[in-house]
């Protein structure tokens, strides 16, 4: 076999190897979790834990937890209940904070984890529901939070952790049903635009919302589209800002809040039913905007054009007016030409053929009856 | 005609040969037998871990910091109410969110003290990050500690911007709203600062300055260069 023989077959072997590597996402630095068993036929349980279960029912599971930074971390692993954070949004409580919740269901069978660079570990766990919890979502939260030495320096210290949420529903009768409370908006310093939508989760689930607010300009064409799908907690109230930058041109636009969600049977965390959506809209917010300097700089020369046009404009309406009313007729003898007429009744030659419609050459036949500028 | 012969037999070697070989390792690979090759080439291995959903303070090179805090700003005792102010996020202390395809379906940051019942530690003394009577100068006297002072933080008036990666952008990822810890109803324990919708990129990254920081301090705090207070930064699929 050949040298070139050689390098065809290595590299068919070093395409062989490539193509059986299972690619993963991306790696980035850092350190977290992921539920260990997700379930295929819901995707949202790859990033946090869903279940259905009974009254005194026990569930066994398990978290992944990953080191992705480049040195070895201990991490301290350890559940708590769920609590509203401002805007509604999901938060979990605090280590020191006493769990009576979801929090208080899980049982870890390890509560620190060390892993070297690059590693990650299952830490099982076991979760049993109360006898007398009520029907409905309960949320809680598996934490993963580096171990650290108390931080001495003054002011704040801040120490990060990553949290996954846990979803807990007790079968029953699930009240799903989202209102807007309120859809306003401030102005900030830079111009800029911050718009409220404010909605009130009035079930006993979590639900998933698409919020959106679509902005428009004065006759009604497409701005600019803001918001996304977020998750309304049980009796909470979920609230966002949506920036809007500060348009160049300025001007008056309107803005409408519109809220969809799912209300039908079947629908869940991380589940539609594939039936249409309930849909709510609030009233239109009109609003004006102060154009930046430089469009207002571009605006203000364009105003003064179009007034310059106008004078003009007026100027030649008021000048043919005039004409019309003044001038008085004259019968052209065989000796004149319309330059000599121009210049015996003192005006441009050009004005004396617009205004008696002698095309070029320019020629003003004898007896012809043309209008000239009066005589003072 | 030999030299005919001779042509194509060297020509049938050859390319059978090559042939060969590869149909060989194509059946090889997809069959799922390991091909060990009798040569001095070495086997190359590669992990790709799954990434995380995190959230960190990291300085203008991305590399983490080791021990974060916000300094606010130097206050002299005073016999009136006062406040002190600061900024989360910085150019050198920039809080950096990864989300690379971990969450999906959202996520939210959000900051608290490590407990409710926290306070401001110096020596010597103490005061309230959460008590928001008489506008933060005063106990309110509903929890186990007999001083006030209240802290407010203001995400919308931070500055959003995508981080390492070029094909990603700040779209449905919103802001919080300035909101002061409360230990009195409406209780307030954690104050949201930034989301990201389910329609938020699902490989992305993302890093927040300018967060402000504002404490009251009651009239008549006692001097003191360490007053201390410990907030945990948490990110949380949703």
């Amino acid at each position: 076999m050949n040298t070139k023989n050689k390098i065809i077959i290595i590299f068919a072997a070093l395409l062989m190897f490539v193509s059986r590597v299972n690619v993963h996402a991306i790696e980035y630095s850092g350190f977290g979790g992921r539920p260990a068993n997700s379930d295929p036929n819901n995707p949202r349980t790859e990033s946090i834990f869903i279940y259905t279960l009974s009254p005194e029912e026990k569930k066994e599971d398990g978290v992944r937890v990953i080191n992705n930074s480049q040195v070895t971390k201990t991490f301290n692993v350890y559940a708590t209940d769920s609590t509203p954070s401002t805007g509604g949004a999901f938060a979990c409580k605090q280590f020191l904070e006493a769990q009576t919740g979801v929090g208080s269901w899980i049982k870890l069978a390890k509560s620190e984890v060390t892993l070297p660079a690059g590693q990650n570990e299952i830490v099982p766990f076991t979760i049993s529901t109360p006898e007398n919890v009520s029907v409905g979502e309960h949320n809680g939260c598996i934490l993963i939070q580096e171990k650290k030495s108390e931080a001495t320096a003054s002011g704040v210290n801040i120490s990060m952790r990553t949290g996954l949420r846990v979803v807990v529903t007790i079968p029953g009768n699930a009240l799903r049903s989202i209102v807007i409370e309120s859809f306003t908006l401030s102005k900030k310093d830079d111009g800029s635009i911050l718009f409220y939508p404010k909605v009130k989760n009035e079930g006993n689930v979590s639900i998933d919302t698409d919020v959106s607010v679509v902005t428009r300009y004065f006759f009604g064409k497409e701005f600019l589209t803001q918001g996304g799908q977020y998750p309304v907690f049980r009796g909470e109230i979920g609230e966002w800002n949506f920036e809007l930058k500060r348009p160049f041109w300025g001007g008056w636009y309107k803005s409408d809040l519109t809220v969809s969600y799912d209300n039908n049977y079947g629908a869940g965390v991380g589940q539609v039913s594939g039936k249409t959506l309930t849909r709510l809209e609030s009233p239109t917010l009109w609003f004006f905007v102060t154009p930046t300097p430089a469009a207002l700089a571009i605006e203000m020369i364009i105003i003064l054009l179009l007034l310059a046009l106008l004078g003009l404009w007026l100027f030649s309406v008021r000048r043919w007016r005039w004409i019309a009313n003044h001038w008085v007729s004259h019968t052209v003898i065989k000796s004149e030409n319309i330059q000599e007429l121009a210049k015996t009744y003192n005006v441009s030659w050009k004005l004396l053929a617009k205004v008696n419609s002698i095309e070029p050459p320019y020629v003003v036949e004898a007896g012809k009856i043309i209008k000239v500028p009066p005589v003072s | 005609m030999n030299i005919f012969y001779l042509n194509l037999k060297e020509y049938f070697l050859r390319y059978f040969n090559i042939s060969l070989a590869f149909l060989i390792i194509l059946s090889l690979s997809i069959s799922g037998t390991v091909v060990v090759l009798a040569s001095a080439t070495s086997s190359f291995t590669q992990v790709i871990n799954p990434g995380t959903l995190s959230v960190d303070i990291v300085n203008a090179s991305y590399e983490s910091v080791a021990s974060p805090s916000v300094a606010l700003s130097t206050a002299t005792f005073s016999f009136s109410c006062q406040t002190s102010t600061g900024t989360f996020g910085t150019n050198t202390e920039r809080i950096y969110i990864t989300n690379p395809d971990a969450a999906d379906s959202g996520w939210a940051v959000s900051l608290a003290a490590a407990s409710p019942t926290s306070t401001w530690v110096g020596t010597g003394s103490t005061f309230d990050f959460n008590d928001p009577t008489n506008s933060g100068c005063s106990d309110s006297g509903s929890d186990s500690d007999s001083v006030g002072g209240q802290m407010t933080v203001n995400p919308a008036s931070s500055t959003l911007a995508v981080g390492n990666c070029a094909s990603c952008s700040t779209g449905n990822v919103s802001l919080g709203s300035q909101s002061a810890f409360s230990e009195v109803a409406p209780v307030v324990n954690s104050i949201t600062i930034i989301t990201g919708a389910a329609s938020s990129d699902d490989i992305g990254d993302w890093r927040l300055t300018g967060v402000s920081i504002s404490q009251k301090i009651p009239a008549e705090q006692k001097a003191a260069s360490d007053y201390t207070l410990s907030l945990t930064l948490s990110i949380v699929a949703s």
